[in-house]
């Protein structure tokens, strides 16, 4: 017998391509940016992202510099644009000048430490500005916005910037707030081109904006869960988008075993059994992703049928009950996936949990193997 | 990863605590339990200053991990008891690993590897790992059949801490267990039943081994009872600078969904780590940090690579740094804290934190 993996993640990317290449094909002529903060949604950076150009995407959004540069080193993505706009107090502002790294700057302090680190390397910046319609974290705010735009024209004008696009972030709280966002954002380019700025693109919209409002798309539409097939969007699913979950998990049974009427299971005996039962022990604890919330109506499936995790998930381990099916040691366990097999969707995981999918995703831990199939690139 | 977001571990810390537990449980032997990369602390260098306090053992969940230890040059004997079906233990034998065993399946695969020794593991309650008390003459009669090339070191079980009496009944069924397996011709040195709270409180739990983990980085497993007032000191501080910092109009919202919206116009500091670095999104809007010694809430949810701080009308300024959580001793924000605000334990805090992170042992 070949030991069973106790843990594995499986990542299809042939989905992902498909999901993307659709994504391209609805948003064209906006292009598609495909957002790979966190590796890649912890899927793996350098595996997505020649996945994604030969899906046809040609921007990336690292969100933070030090990906965009590690991707530059070793030659990954390299016919693609990437974007960065999460900036440290001492960025490496002349690596993204030598690298090609466009950078969105909310700060004159940034912008200025930007257009330095060309000036001294000869090199030209790919400048973004970024501004803050509303979600208050990085971008600039509105009365900062004329003396960022009149000094970015200037260092345009000096040559040691490129003024590549201006963007924001909308906060998805409720279409008034979003709506005021994107007047915020209009009249801010409006602005800025009065004062001599013009930007090759103009970007507003993420994973559900694209999606939803085409006129909110502008000249590119920053794509994150939707390429991973986990849509944000309240009551949507991956099928109602025409996309398809990536990402399966899944575990090994490595032990089973019958217990009677009031064995109590796990940390505290929060489960009780009522009849006689069989349960089976699944080796993927909260240290590799699982919530500890994942009880009480969270089920796994195991050979087609599903069953209930009781009692408490531990750091290394859960427990399911299998009631009177066969279940055997080395079968396998699937805690969530595309659906195709009776397995639960990340999507539903992540409603049962009490979050969202993206956690779900970023929270698989370093004990946890990815495998990935279908890739091409 | 996050711009200069930190995992420090204070590996000084790490061999106090270890000395501190040994003194409190006296002479019996002591287990440090280093698994999920030492809490989120990591393994290696966890391992190697618990090495350097003197502790006995380390154990591990899997045979993954302990081969890992063993590549980072630790020494120690390292116990693993989570097992891949069908395990052939081939890598036990080679890296030196004891394997604990539940099943005869697992007995014979460790014995056709030629690992060292192993340990026997029983469940007496938990239901999760060890094989059942039904179950029981049968491991131990051919693991007495097995002796000769490989010796049974020790019978263990884990505790449930579901109340005093289900303990004591755990331990009045481990004591049969240990019965049997004598009857049975073997003789376990190395009897083990309690992990971090059931050796601090139940003196007649230690027996020959006791297993600390969440103790052994200084954090405290018990609601009433702090890591101070067991005499331990946390390791770990998570630390992250200011990377912007605004001013919000009252009545505008910040960050996704605008959960929040100040009441009054306040100052607002962002910190780039979310729930990508392994910070609970259900801490959000409630869970506080300290910038330079003063608490602040986090407002707002947490996101994926960033959340919010209200810090009113001080002067906080980009580069300042934030302390997510550490030493209360030294004015921190205590692990068990986060935990609180996410309705969560104090080892998911820890141990959940991202791999990607880094760790800076000092």
């Amino acid at each position: 017998m070949t030991p069973a993996p106790l843990r594995l993640a499986t990542v299809d990317l042939a989905a992902y391509r498909a999901n993307l290449t659709s994504l391209v094909e609805r948003m064209a002529p906006a292009q598609v940016l495909a957002i790979v903060k966190s590796e890649a949604y912890s899927h793996g950076l350098e595996v997505m992202v020649p996945e994604a150009v030969a899906a046809g995407v040609r921007w990336f959004g690292t969100v933070e510099l030090e990906p965009a540069l590690r991707l530059r080193r070793a030659g990954l993505g390299d016919e693609a644009s990437m974007l960065a706009w999460q900036l440290g107090p001492d960025e490496d502002y002349a690596g993204a000048v030598e690298h090609r790294v466009d950078l969105g700057v909310s700060t004159l302090d940034q912008l200025e430490a930007f257009a330095g680190a060309a000036r001294a390397s000869g090199g030209v910046a790919l400048l973004q500005l970024d501004l803050d319609t509303g979600l208050h974290r990085e971008g600039c705010l509105p009365g900062d916005w004329p003396a960022l735009v009149r000094r970015a024209v200037e260092l345009r004008d000096e040559g040691v910037v490129r003024l590549r696009g201006v963007f924001s972030h909308v906060s998805e709280t409720s279409p008034d707030d979003d709506r005021d966002a994107l007047d915020q954002f209009t009249a801010a380019v409006a602005r800025a081109e009065a004062l001599g700025a013009t930007f090759e693109l103009r970007h507003l919209s993420s994973s559900s904006a694209g999606m939803e409002h085409a006129e909110r798309r502008f000249d590119l539409v920053r794509m994150g869960s939707n390429g991973y097939g986990i849509p944000v969007t309240e009551g949507v699913t991956a099928a109602d988008r025409g996309l398809r979950p990536i990402l399966t998990l899944s575990a090994s049974v490595v032990r089973t075993k019958r217990v009677a009427p009031g064995t109590g299971v796990s940390y505290d005996y929060t489960w009780r059994a009522e009849h006689e039962t069989t349960l089976a022990l699944v080796p993927v604890g909260y240290a590799d992703g699982v919530s500890r919330r994942a009880q009480h109506g969270v089920e796994v499936t195991i050979r087609g049928r599903r069953h209930p995790i009781v009692g408490r998930v531990a750091m290394d381990q859960f427990l399911v009950d299998v009631g009177d099916e066969p279940v055997e040691v080395g079968d396998e366990v699937l805690l969530f996936g595309p659906g195709d097999r009776g397995e639960l969707t990340i999507g539903e995981w992540a409603d049962r949990t009490g979050t969202i999918p993206e956690e779900v995703a970023c929270r698989i831990g370093p004990r946890v193997p990815r495998r990935y199939v279908g890739g091409v690139a | 990863m996050t711009q200069d977001a930190l995992v420090t571990v204070d590996t000084s810390a790490l061999e106090h605590n270890a000395r501190t537990l040994r003194a409190a449980v006296g002479d019996v032997e002591v287990m440090v339990v280093v698994k999920a990369d030492a809490y989120g602390h990591g393994a290696v260098a966890s391992a190697l200053a618990f090495e350097r306090a003197g502790v006995d053992r380390l154990g591990v969940a899997d045979l993954d991990e302990a081969v890992a230890l063993r590549r980072g040059g630790v020494t120690l004997p390292v116990l693993a008891w989570l097992h891949a079906p069908g395990e052939t233990f081939e890598r036990a034998a080679q890296h030196d690993v004891t394997p604990a065993v539940s099943d005869l399946a697992q007995l014979e695969a460790a014995a056709r590897a030629g690992v060292r020794a192993v340990h026997l593991c029983v469940d007496t309650g938990l239901s999760r790992n060890g094989a059942v008390e039904s179950e029981w003459s049968a491991l131990f009669a051919r693991a007495a059949e097995l002796q000769a090339e490989l010796p049974v070191e020790g019978l263990m079980s884990h505790l449930a801490n579901a109340s005093p009496a289900e303990d004591g009944h755990q331990a009045a069924a481990f004591a049969r267990a240990a019965g049997a397996a004598r009857e049975a011709g073997l003789q376990p040195r190395l009897l083990h039943l309690a992990a971090s709270a059931g050796a601090l409180v139940q003196e007649g739990a230690r027996l020959d081994l006791v297993r600390f983990g969440l103790a052994a980085y200084g954090l405290s497993p018990f609601a009433d009872r702090t890591a101070a007032q067991l005499g331990l000191r946390p390791a770990l501080t998570l630390t992250a600078p200011v990377t912007t910092v605004k001013r919000v109009p009252a009545g505008e919202g910040v960050s996704y969904g605008y959960v929040f919206r100040p009441e009054r116009d306040t100052t607002i500091a962002v910190v780039p780590l979310g729930y990508a670095d392994g910070i609970d999104r259900a801490a959000s809007d409630r869970a506080e940090v300290t910038i330079g010694g003063r608490r602040y809430r986090v407002r707002g949810r947490i996101a994926m690579n960033a959340l919010v701080v209200d810090v009113g009308d001080d002067p906080v300024a980009v580069g300042d740094e934030v302390v997510l959580f550490g030493d209360p001793a030294r004015g921190h924000v205590g692990a068990d804290e986060w935990a609180a605000a996410a309705g969560g334990i104090t080892y998911e805090v820890v141990a959940c934190l991202s791999p990607h992170l880094p760790r800076r042992h000092a």
